[in-house]
Protein backbone atom coordinates (compact mmCIF):
# COMPACT_ATOMS: atom_id res chain seq x y z
CA UNK A 1 0.00 0.00 0.00
CA UNK A 2 1.40 3.42 -0.94
CA UNK A 3 2.09 5.98 1.79
CA UNK A 4 -0.42 8.74 2.43
CA UNK A 5 2.41 11.26 2.20
CA UNK A 6 5.95 10.42 1.17
CA UNK A 7 8.70 13.06 1.08
CA UNK A 8 12.06 12.12 -0.37
CA UNK A 9 14.89 14.62 -0.18
CA UNK A 10 12.49 17.53 -0.70
CA UNK A 11 14.08 20.92 -1.25
CA UNK A 12 12.12 24.14 -1.73
CA UNK A 13 13.54 27.56 -2.43
CA UNK A 14 11.47 30.70 -2.08
CA UNK A 15 12.78 34.14 -2.98
CA UNK A 16 16.36 32.85 -3.13
CA UNK A 17 16.12 31.32 0.38
CA UNK A 18 16.20 27.59 1.13
CA UNK A 19 13.00 26.96 3.06
CA UNK A 20 13.21 23.16 2.99
CA UNK A 21 16.36 21.15 2.45
CA UNK A 22 16.59 17.42 1.96
CA UNK A 23 13.36 16.72 3.83
CA UNK A 24 12.41 13.04 3.95
CA UNK A 25 9.67 11.32 5.96
CA UNK A 26 6.61 9.16 5.48
CA UNK A 27 3.06 9.28 6.80
CA UNK A 28 1.31 5.95 6.48
CA UNK A 29 -2.29 5.56 5.38
CA UNK A 30 -4.61 5.98 8.35
CA UNK A 31 -1.86 7.60 10.43
CA UNK A 32 -2.28 10.95 12.23
CA UNK A 33 0.98 12.90 12.09
CA UNK A 34 1.82 16.26 13.62
CA UNK A 35 4.20 18.64 11.94
CA UNK A 36 5.85 21.06 14.32
CA UNK A 37 8.87 23.31 14.50
CA UNK A 38 9.74 26.98 14.79
CA UNK A 39 8.02 29.73 12.84
CA UNK A 40 9.63 29.96 9.43
CA UNK A 41 10.74 26.32 9.69
CA UNK A 42 8.91 25.38 6.49
CA UNK A 43 5.80 23.61 7.79
CA UNK A 44 3.23 25.54 5.78
CA UNK A 45 5.54 25.50 2.77
CA UNK A 46 5.70 21.72 2.98
CA UNK A 47 1.91 21.42 2.95
CA UNK A 48 1.64 23.88 0.06
CA UNK A 49 4.30 21.96 -1.85
CA UNK A 50 2.36 18.75 -1.25
CA UNK A 51 -0.71 20.43 -2.75
CA UNK A 52 1.27 21.58 -5.76
CA UNK A 53 0.97 25.26 -4.81
CA UNK A 54 4.73 25.66 -4.35
CA UNK A 55 7.25 24.15 -6.80
CA UNK A 56 9.97 21.78 -5.61
CA UNK A 57 13.58 22.70 -6.25
CA UNK A 58 14.57 19.08 -5.69
CA UNK A 59 13.38 15.69 -4.45
CA UNK A 60 9.94 14.15 -4.74
CA UNK A 61 6.68 14.46 -2.84
CA UNK A 62 3.96 11.86 -3.28
CA UNK A 63 0.44 11.90 -1.94
CA UNK A 64 -1.36 8.56 -2.00
CA UNK A 65 1.08 7.35 -4.63
CA UNK A 66 0.61 10.31 -6.97
CA UNK A 67 3.04 13.22 -7.48
CA UNK A 68 2.37 16.37 -5.49
CA UNK A 69 -0.54 18.35 -6.90
CA UNK A 70 -2.03 15.38 -8.76
CA UNK A 71 -4.09 13.88 -5.97
CA UNK A 72 -6.11 16.86 -4.87
CA UNK A 73 -9.47 15.09 -5.16
CA UNK A 74 -8.40 12.57 -2.51
CA UNK A 75 -6.91 15.23 -0.25
CA UNK A 76 -8.79 17.54 2.10
CA UNK A 77 -7.09 20.82 2.98
CA UNK A 78 -7.87 23.06 5.90
CA UNK A 79 -5.79 26.25 5.84
CA UNK A 80 -5.26 28.65 8.73
CA UNK A 81 -8.28 30.72 9.76
CA UNK A 82 -8.60 33.43 7.17
CA UNK A 83 -10.60 36.61 7.55
CA UNK A 84 -13.80 36.23 5.57
CA UNK A 85 -14.78 39.10 3.32
CA UNK A 86 -18.11 40.48 4.43
CA UNK A 87 -18.72 41.59 0.87
CA UNK A 88 -18.98 38.10 -0.62
CA UNK A 89 -22.49 36.65 -0.23
CA UNK A 90 -21.41 33.33 1.25
CA UNK A 91 -23.66 31.13 3.33
CA UNK A 92 -22.34 27.94 4.89
CA UNK A 93 -24.40 25.76 2.54
CA UNK A 94 -22.94 27.62 -0.45
CA UNK A 95 -19.36 27.11 0.77
CA UNK A 96 -19.78 23.35 1.06
CA UNK A 97 -21.70 23.02 -2.20
CA UNK A 98 -19.04 25.09 -3.99
CA UNK A 99 -16.34 22.68 -2.84
CA UNK A 100 -18.35 19.75 -4.21
CA UNK A 101 -18.99 21.44 -7.56
CA UNK A 102 -15.65 23.31 -7.86
CA UNK A 103 -17.76 26.33 -8.73
CA UNK A 104 -20.00 28.70 -6.80
CA UNK A 105 -23.67 27.66 -6.72
CA UNK A 106 -26.23 30.17 -7.91
CA UNK A 107 -28.86 27.79 -6.56
CA UNK A 108 -28.48 24.86 -4.16
CA UNK A 109 -30.62 21.80 -4.90
CA UNK A 110 -32.44 19.87 -2.19
CA UNK A 111 -30.00 16.98 -2.58
CA UNK A 112 -26.98 19.25 -2.27
CA UNK A 113 -28.48 20.85 0.80
CA UNK A 114 -29.06 17.44 2.34
CA UNK A 115 -25.44 16.46 1.69
CA UNK A 116 -24.17 19.70 3.18
CA UNK A 117 -26.35 19.16 6.25
CA UNK A 118 -24.99 15.66 6.68
CA UNK A 119 -21.38 16.89 6.47
CA UNK A 120 -22.07 19.69 8.90
CA UNK A 121 -23.66 17.21 11.30
CA UNK A 122 -20.43 15.19 11.22
CA UNK A 123 -18.55 18.22 12.58
CA UNK A 124 -21.28 19.36 14.97
CA UNK A 125 -22.22 22.34 12.83
CA UNK A 126 -25.66 21.42 11.50
CA UNK A 127 -27.31 24.55 12.95
CA UNK A 128 -24.96 26.71 10.84
CA UNK A 129 -26.21 25.57 7.44
CA UNK A 130 -28.00 28.80 6.47
CA UNK A 131 -25.74 31.15 8.38
CA UNK A 132 -23.83 33.82 6.48
CA UNK A 133 -20.10 33.19 6.80
CA UNK A 134 -19.44 36.67 8.05
CA UNK A 135 -20.29 36.81 11.68
CA UNK A 136 -19.25 33.23 12.48
CA UNK A 137 -16.69 32.83 15.25
CA UNK A 138 -13.22 31.48 14.45
CA UNK A 139 -14.17 28.08 15.89
CA UNK A 140 -17.40 27.93 13.88
CA UNK A 141 -15.59 28.95 10.72
CA UNK A 142 -13.06 26.17 11.14
CA UNK A 143 -15.86 23.65 11.68
CA UNK A 144 -17.40 24.77 8.41
CA UNK A 145 -14.07 24.61 6.60
CA UNK A 146 -13.38 21.17 8.10
CA UNK A 147 -16.75 20.00 6.73
CA UNK A 148 -15.71 21.44 3.39
CA UNK A 149 -12.36 19.63 3.55
CA UNK A 150 -14.20 16.36 4.22
CA UNK A 151 -16.73 16.75 1.41
CA UNK A 152 -14.71 14.85 -1.18
CA UNK A 153 -14.36 11.93 1.25
CA UNK A 154 -10.58 12.38 1.28
CA UNK A 155 -8.06 9.76 2.30
CA UNK A 156 -5.61 12.37 3.52
CA UNK A 157 -6.34 15.56 5.45
CA UNK A 158 -3.82 18.40 5.56
CA UNK A 159 -4.49 20.79 8.44
CA UNK A 160 -2.45 23.99 8.69
CA UNK A 161 -2.67 25.36 12.23
CA UNK A 162 -6.45 25.06 12.16
CA UNK A 163 -6.90 26.42 15.67
CA UNK A 164 -4.56 29.39 15.42
CA UNK A 165 -6.57 32.48 16.29
CA UNK A 166 -9.43 30.42 17.75
CA UNK A 167 -10.35 31.06 21.40
CA UNK A 168 -9.48 28.49 24.04
CA UNK A 169 -12.96 26.95 24.23
CA UNK A 170 -13.22 26.71 20.47
CA UNK A 171 -9.72 25.23 20.27
CA UNK A 172 -10.57 22.51 22.79
CA UNK A 173 -13.81 21.65 20.98
CA UNK A 174 -12.04 21.54 17.64
CA UNK A 175 -9.32 19.20 18.90
CA UNK A 176 -12.06 17.00 20.35
CA UNK A 177 -13.72 16.96 16.97
CA UNK A 178 -10.49 16.01 15.20
CA UNK A 179 -9.85 13.27 17.75
CA UNK A 180 -13.32 11.87 17.06
CA UNK A 181 -12.76 11.90 13.31
CA UNK A 182 -9.31 10.32 13.69
CA UNK A 183 -10.77 7.57 15.87
CA UNK A 184 -13.67 6.59 13.64
CA UNK A 185 -12.13 6.85 10.18
CA UNK A 186 -9.19 5.47 8.25
CA UNK A 187 -8.25 8.98 7.30
CA UNK A 188 -4.57 9.90 7.35
CA UNK A 189 -3.83 13.42 8.53
CA UNK A 190 -0.94 15.84 8.79
CA UNK A 191 -1.57 18.55 11.37
CA UNK A 192 0.66 21.61 11.52
CA UNK A 193 0.55 22.79 15.09
CA UNK A 194 2.40 24.60 17.83
CA UNK A 195 0.40 22.93 20.54
CA UNK A 196 1.87 20.06 22.54
CA UNK A 197 -1.65 19.42 23.82
CA UNK A 198 -2.86 18.83 20.28
CA UNK A 199 0.11 16.56 19.60
CA UNK A 200 -0.50 14.47 22.70
CA UNK A 201 -4.22 14.14 22.01
CA UNK A 202 -4.04 13.41 18.31
CA UNK A 203 -0.68 12.48 16.89
CA UNK A 204 0.69 9.00 16.40
CA UNK A 205 3.89 10.42 15.02
CA UNK A 206 5.61 13.80 15.11
CA UNK A 207 7.82 15.42 12.53
CA UNK A 208 9.91 18.29 13.89
CA UNK A 209 10.82 20.50 10.97
CA UNK A 210 13.27 23.38 10.98
CA UNK A 211 14.27 23.63 7.31
CA UNK A 212 15.47 20.04 7.73
CA UNK A 213 13.78 17.22 9.64
CA UNK A 214 15.29 17.49 13.10
CA UNK A 215 13.26 14.73 14.67
CA UNK A 216 10.68 12.18 13.57
CA UNK A 217 9.01 9.63 15.79
CA UNK A 218 6.43 8.98 18.48
CA UNK A 219 5.14 12.13 20.22
CA UNK A 220 6.53 11.45 23.68
CA UNK A 221 9.98 10.76 22.28
CA UNK A 222 10.13 13.82 20.02
CA UNK A 223 8.60 16.22 22.56
CA UNK A 224 10.99 15.06 25.28
CA UNK A 225 14.01 15.31 23.01
CA UNK A 226 13.10 18.79 21.82
CA UNK A 227 12.31 19.90 25.36
CA UNK A 228 15.76 18.75 26.47
CA UNK A 229 17.27 20.71 23.61
CA UNK A 230 15.42 23.78 24.86
CA UNK A 231 13.14 24.02 21.86
CA UNK A 232 9.96 25.93 22.35
CA UNK A 233 6.86 24.83 20.56
CA UNK A 234 6.14 28.49 20.09
CA UNK A 235 3.61 29.78 17.70
CA UNK A 236 0.02 30.81 17.85
CA UNK A 237 -1.60 28.04 19.87
CA UNK A 238 -0.10 28.99 23.17
CA UNK A 239 -0.07 26.31 25.76
CA UNK A 240 0.95 27.47 29.19
CA UNK A 241 2.47 24.17 30.25
CA UNK A 242 6.28 24.22 30.09
CA UNK A 243 7.51 22.42 27.03
CA UNK A 244 3.97 22.24 25.85
CA UNK A 245 4.88 24.04 22.71
CA UNK A 246 6.32 21.83 20.11
CA UNK A 247 8.62 24.49 18.96
CA UNK A 248 6.24 23.65 16.56
CA UNK A 249 5.62 25.59 13.73
CA UNK B 1 -55.47 55.90 -16.50
CA UNK B 2 -55.52 55.50 -20.25
CA UNK B 3 -54.18 59.03 -20.59
CA UNK B 4 -51.30 58.21 -18.24
CA UNK B 5 -50.39 55.08 -20.21
CA UNK B 6 -50.52 57.05 -23.46
CA UNK B 7 -48.35 59.76 -21.93
CA UNK B 8 -45.79 57.20 -20.77
CA UNK B 9 -45.84 55.29 -24.05
CA UNK B 10 -45.69 58.36 -26.28
CA UNK B 11 -41.87 58.40 -26.53
CA UNK B 12 -41.88 54.80 -27.82
CA UNK B 13 -43.55 56.00 -31.02
CA UNK B 14 -40.27 57.55 -32.06
CA UNK B 15 -37.55 55.42 -33.63
CA UNK B 16 -34.65 57.21 -31.94
CA UNK B 17 -36.21 56.55 -28.50
CA UNK B 18 -36.74 52.90 -29.40
CA UNK B 19 -33.06 52.61 -30.32
CA UNK B 20 -31.99 54.46 -27.15
CA UNK B 21 -34.15 52.16 -25.01
CA UNK B 22 -32.79 49.06 -26.78
CA UNK B 23 -29.18 50.18 -26.37
CA UNK B 24 -29.75 51.24 -22.75
CA UNK B 25 -31.36 47.93 -21.82
CA UNK B 26 -28.65 45.93 -23.61
CA UNK B 27 -25.89 47.90 -21.90
CA UNK B 28 -27.79 47.73 -18.62
CA UNK B 29 -28.02 43.93 -18.87
CA UNK B 30 -24.34 43.42 -19.64
CA UNK B 31 -23.16 45.99 -17.11
CA UNK B 32 -25.40 44.75 -14.29
CA UNK B 33 -24.38 41.10 -14.59
CA UNK B 34 -20.71 41.77 -15.22
CA UNK B 35 -20.67 44.36 -12.46
CA UNK B 36 -21.54 41.77 -9.81
CA UNK B 37 -18.26 39.94 -10.51
CA UNK B 38 -16.27 43.17 -10.94
CA UNK B 39 -17.51 44.59 -7.64
CA UNK B 40 -17.03 41.30 -5.77
CA UNK B 41 -13.39 41.24 -6.86
CA UNK B 42 -12.89 44.82 -5.70
CA UNK B 43 -12.37 46.09 -9.24
CA UNK B 44 -15.05 48.79 -9.29
CA UNK B 45 -12.51 51.51 -9.89
CA UNK B 46 -11.07 49.55 -12.81
CA UNK B 47 -14.30 50.05 -14.78
CA UNK B 48 -13.88 53.81 -14.40
CA UNK B 49 -10.20 53.60 -15.32
CA UNK B 50 -11.02 51.59 -18.44
CA UNK B 51 -13.62 54.14 -19.48
CA UNK B 52 -10.96 56.83 -19.42
CA UNK B 53 -8.58 54.52 -21.28
CA UNK B 54 -11.30 54.16 -23.92
CA UNK B 55 -11.11 57.91 -24.45
CA UNK B 56 -7.44 57.45 -25.35
CA UNK B 57 -8.30 54.61 -27.72
CA UNK B 58 -11.10 56.51 -29.45
CA UNK B 59 -8.84 59.56 -29.81
CA UNK B 60 -6.14 57.35 -31.36
CA UNK B 61 -8.71 56.00 -33.82
CA UNK B 62 -9.77 59.52 -34.74
CA UNK B 63 -6.11 60.52 -35.17
CA UNK B 64 -5.73 57.58 -37.56
CA UNK B 65 -8.65 58.87 -39.61
CA UNK B 66 -11.53 56.69 -38.40
CA UNK B 67 -15.04 58.03 -37.89
CA UNK B 68 -16.28 58.16 -34.27
CA UNK B 69 -18.34 54.96 -34.83
CA UNK B 70 -15.45 53.07 -36.47
CA UNK B 71 -12.88 54.31 -33.93
CA UNK B 72 -14.22 51.54 -31.68
CA UNK B 73 -12.09 49.13 -33.70
CA UNK B 74 -9.00 50.93 -32.34
CA UNK B 75 -10.43 51.70 -28.90
CA UNK B 76 -11.26 48.07 -28.15
CA UNK B 77 -7.75 46.56 -28.43
CA UNK B 78 -6.33 49.71 -26.81
CA UNK B 79 -8.63 49.34 -23.78
CA UNK B 80 -8.15 45.57 -23.51
CA UNK B 81 -4.38 46.16 -23.52
CA UNK B 82 -4.78 48.71 -20.72
CA UNK B 83 -6.94 46.23 -18.76
CA UNK B 84 -4.32 43.52 -19.05
CA UNK B 85 -1.61 46.06 -18.21
CA UNK B 86 -3.42 46.93 -14.99
CA UNK B 87 -3.65 43.24 -14.14
CA UNK B 88 0.06 42.64 -14.77
CA UNK B 89 1.01 45.67 -12.67
CA UNK B 90 -1.12 44.33 -9.80
CA UNK B 91 0.41 40.88 -10.09
CA UNK B 92 4.05 41.71 -10.60
CA UNK B 93 4.42 44.63 -8.22
CA UNK B 94 3.37 45.46 -4.71
CA UNK B 95 1.18 48.27 -6.03
CA UNK B 96 -2.51 47.88 -5.29
CA UNK B 97 -5.19 47.71 -7.98
CA UNK B 98 -6.26 51.30 -7.26
CA UNK B 99 -2.74 52.61 -7.85
CA UNK B 100 -2.29 50.55 -11.03
CA UNK B 101 -5.64 51.80 -12.29
CA UNK B 102 -4.80 55.39 -11.37
CA UNK B 103 -1.57 55.29 -13.39
CA UNK B 104 -3.15 53.82 -16.55
CA UNK B 105 -6.24 56.01 -16.15
CA UNK B 106 -4.22 59.26 -16.17
CA UNK B 107 -1.74 58.23 -18.85
CA UNK B 108 -4.44 56.97 -21.25
CA UNK B 109 -6.59 60.04 -20.80
CA UNK B 110 -3.61 62.35 -21.29
CA UNK B 111 -2.64 60.40 -24.41
CA UNK B 112 -6.20 60.88 -25.69
CA UNK B 113 -5.98 64.65 -25.27
CA UNK B 114 -2.62 64.59 -27.08
CA UNK B 115 -3.98 62.45 -29.95
CA UNK B 116 -6.89 64.84 -30.48
CA UNK B 117 -4.46 67.75 -30.53
CA UNK B 118 -2.26 66.03 -33.11
CA UNK B 119 -5.08 65.68 -35.65
CA UNK B 120 -4.64 67.61 -38.85
CA UNK B 121 -6.35 71.02 -38.88
CA UNK B 122 -8.32 69.85 -41.92
CA UNK B 123 -9.75 66.80 -40.07
CA UNK B 124 -13.49 66.87 -39.27
CA UNK B 125 -14.23 68.43 -35.86
CA UNK B 126 -14.72 66.06 -32.94
CA UNK B 127 -17.54 66.46 -30.46
CA UNK B 128 -15.54 65.89 -27.27
CA UNK B 129 -18.63 66.47 -25.16
CA UNK B 130 -20.32 63.52 -26.87
CA UNK B 131 -17.28 61.35 -26.08
CA UNK B 132 -17.30 62.38 -22.42
CA UNK B 133 -21.04 62.34 -21.79
CA UNK B 134 -22.37 60.11 -24.56
CA UNK B 135 -25.35 60.56 -26.82
CA UNK B 136 -27.88 57.87 -26.04
CA UNK B 137 -30.62 59.49 -28.13
CA UNK B 138 -28.29 59.52 -31.14
CA UNK B 139 -27.58 55.79 -31.12
CA UNK B 140 -27.36 54.56 -34.69
CA UNK B 141 -28.91 51.26 -35.83
CA UNK B 142 -25.33 49.96 -36.21
CA UNK B 143 -24.43 50.93 -32.61
CA UNK B 144 -27.64 49.36 -31.35
CA UNK B 145 -26.81 46.14 -33.14
CA UNK B 146 -23.25 46.09 -31.77
CA UNK B 147 -24.46 46.79 -28.22
CA UNK B 148 -27.03 43.99 -28.48
CA UNK B 149 -24.50 41.47 -29.74
CA UNK B 150 -21.98 42.41 -27.02
CA UNK B 151 -24.67 42.12 -24.37
CA UNK B 152 -25.64 38.67 -25.63
CA UNK B 153 -22.00 37.59 -25.61
CA UNK B 154 -21.50 38.82 -22.05
CA UNK B 155 -24.60 36.98 -20.81
CA UNK B 156 -23.51 33.75 -22.53
CA UNK B 157 -19.95 34.06 -21.24
CA UNK B 158 -21.02 34.74 -17.66
CA UNK B 159 -23.42 31.80 -17.77
CA UNK B 160 -20.43 29.65 -18.70
CA UNK B 161 -17.72 31.01 -16.41
CA UNK B 162 -19.61 32.96 -13.73
CA UNK B 163 -19.81 30.17 -11.12
CA UNK B 164 -16.08 29.38 -11.46
CA UNK B 165 -15.24 33.08 -11.38
CA UNK B 166 -17.24 33.48 -8.18
CA UNK B 167 -15.50 30.46 -6.62
CA UNK B 168 -12.12 31.94 -7.55
CA UNK B 169 -13.21 35.25 -5.99
CA UNK B 170 -14.27 33.63 -2.74
CA UNK B 171 -11.22 31.40 -2.28
CA UNK B 172 -8.59 31.64 -5.03
CA UNK B 173 -6.34 29.02 -3.45
CA UNK B 174 -8.95 26.29 -3.12
CA UNK B 175 -10.34 27.16 -6.54
CA UNK B 176 -6.86 26.68 -7.99
CA UNK B 177 -6.56 23.34 -6.20
CA UNK B 178 -9.86 22.32 -7.79
CA UNK B 179 -8.46 23.02 -11.23
CA UNK B 180 -9.99 26.46 -11.74
CA UNK B 181 -7.71 28.69 -13.84
CA UNK B 182 -7.90 31.67 -11.55
CA UNK B 183 -5.51 34.05 -13.34
CA UNK B 184 -6.96 33.29 -16.78
CA UNK B 185 -10.48 33.95 -15.48
CA UNK B 186 -9.45 37.31 -14.07
CA UNK B 187 -7.83 38.27 -17.37
CA UNK B 188 -11.02 37.29 -19.17
CA UNK B 189 -13.13 39.30 -16.74
CA UNK B 190 -11.01 42.40 -17.32
CA UNK B 191 -11.06 41.94 -21.09
CA UNK B 192 -14.85 41.59 -21.11
CA UNK B 193 -15.18 44.62 -18.85
CA UNK B 194 -13.08 46.54 -21.36
CA UNK B 195 -15.40 45.38 -24.16
CA UNK B 196 -18.55 46.52 -22.33
CA UNK B 197 -16.98 49.83 -21.38
CA UNK B 198 -15.87 50.56 -24.96
CA UNK B 199 -19.34 49.86 -26.30
CA UNK B 200 -20.92 51.79 -23.45
CA UNK B 201 -18.75 54.86 -23.96
CA UNK B 202 -20.32 55.36 -27.39
CA UNK B 203 -23.77 55.55 -25.82
CA UNK B 204 -23.41 57.04 -22.33
CA UNK B 205 -19.91 58.48 -22.45
CA UNK B 206 -16.58 58.13 -20.69
CA UNK B 207 -17.69 59.79 -17.48
CA UNK B 208 -20.89 57.82 -16.92
CA UNK B 209 -20.35 54.33 -18.35
CA UNK B 210 -18.75 52.81 -15.25
CA UNK B 211 -21.95 53.60 -13.34
CA UNK B 212 -23.75 50.93 -15.43
CA UNK B 213 -21.21 48.39 -14.17
CA UNK B 214 -20.78 49.49 -10.57
CA UNK B 215 -24.04 50.96 -9.23
CA UNK B 216 -26.54 48.12 -9.95
CA UNK B 217 -24.12 45.54 -8.50
CA UNK B 218 -23.42 47.69 -5.45
CA UNK B 219 -27.16 48.22 -4.94
CA UNK B 220 -27.88 44.50 -5.18
CA UNK B 221 -25.02 43.64 -2.85
CA UNK B 222 -26.59 45.78 -0.15
CA UNK B 223 -29.80 43.74 -0.08
CA UNK B 224 -29.04 40.31 -1.60
CA UNK B 225 -27.97 37.35 0.53
CA UNK B 226 -26.89 34.92 -2.18
CA UNK B 227 -25.01 35.33 -5.43
CA UNK B 228 -28.08 34.27 -7.43
CA UNK B 229 -30.22 36.88 -5.67
CA UNK B 230 -27.58 39.58 -6.16
CA UNK B 231 -27.37 38.86 -9.91
CA UNK B 232 -31.18 39.01 -10.22
CA UNK B 233 -31.46 42.22 -8.17
CA UNK B 234 -28.61 43.87 -10.05
CA UNK B 235 -30.25 43.08 -13.39
CA UNK B 236 -33.72 44.16 -12.25
CA UNK B 237 -32.54 47.47 -10.76
CA UNK B 238 -30.45 48.24 -13.83
CA UNK B 239 -33.24 47.57 -16.33
CA UNK B 240 -35.85 49.42 -14.28
CA UNK B 241 -33.59 52.44 -13.76
CA UNK B 242 -32.61 52.53 -17.43
CA UNK B 243 -36.21 52.52 -18.64
CA UNK B 244 -37.40 54.95 -15.95
CA UNK B 245 -34.44 57.28 -16.51
CA UNK B 246 -34.96 57.36 -20.26
CA UNK B 247 -38.68 58.12 -20.01
CA UNK B 248 -38.07 60.77 -17.35
CA UNK B 249 -35.39 62.44 -19.43
CA UNK B 250 -37.70 62.51 -22.45
CA UNK B 251 -40.52 64.17 -20.55
CA UNK B 252 -38.24 66.54 -18.61
CA UNK B 253 -36.19 67.26 -21.73
CA UNK B 254 -32.86 66.61 -19.98
CA UNK B 255 -29.82 64.44 -20.77
CA UNK B 256 -30.84 60.75 -20.79
CA UNK B 257 -27.49 59.25 -19.70
CA UNK B 258 -27.22 61.48 -16.66
CA UNK B 259 -30.89 60.91 -15.76
CA UNK B 260 -30.44 57.13 -15.89
CA UNK B 261 -27.38 57.35 -13.62
CA UNK B 262 -29.30 59.55 -11.18
CA UNK B 263 -32.14 57.00 -11.06
CA UNK B 264 -29.54 54.25 -10.52
CA UNK B 265 -28.11 56.38 -7.72
CA UNK B 266 -31.58 56.77 -6.18
CA UNK B 267 -32.06 52.97 -6.17
CA UNK B 268 -28.66 52.63 -4.48
CA UNK B 269 -29.61 55.00 -1.67
CA UNK B 270 -32.99 53.28 -1.31
CA UNK B 271 -31.17 49.97 -0.94
CA UNK B 272 -28.86 51.56 1.60
CA UNK B 273 -31.91 52.32 3.73
CA UNK B 274 -33.42 48.85 3.23
CA UNK B 275 -30.15 46.91 3.42
CA UNK B 276 -29.83 43.68 5.35
CA UNK B 277 -28.64 44.18 8.88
Amino acid sequence: MSAALLARDVTVELGGRLVLEGVSFEVKQGEFAALCGPNGGGKTTLLRAALGLVPLAGGTLELLGAPAGNATAAVGYLPQVKPVSGAFPARVVDVITAARRSSWPLFVSALERERAASLLASVGGERLIDAPLRGLSGGELQRVFLARALCSEPKLLLLDEPTAGVDEKGRGEFLELLAGIAARTELAAVLVTHSADAIRRLAERVIYLDRVVRAWGPPAEVLEREWERGSALGGHDHDTEPGARCESA
Amino acid sequence: MRALVDWLAAPLGQAFVQRALGAGLALGTAGALLGVFVVQRGLGLVADGLAHATFGGLALGLLLGATPDRAIAIALPFTVAVALGIQQLRRRTTLGGDVATGVFFAVSFAAGVLFLGLRAPSAPPVNVEALLFGSLLAVSPESLWITGVVSGLVVALLAAIGPQLAYATFDPELARLSGVRVAALESLLLAVTALVVVVGVRTVGVVLVSAFVVIPAATAQLVGRTLGAILALSLASSLAATAAGLFLSYHLNVAPGATIILVLGATFFLALVLRRR
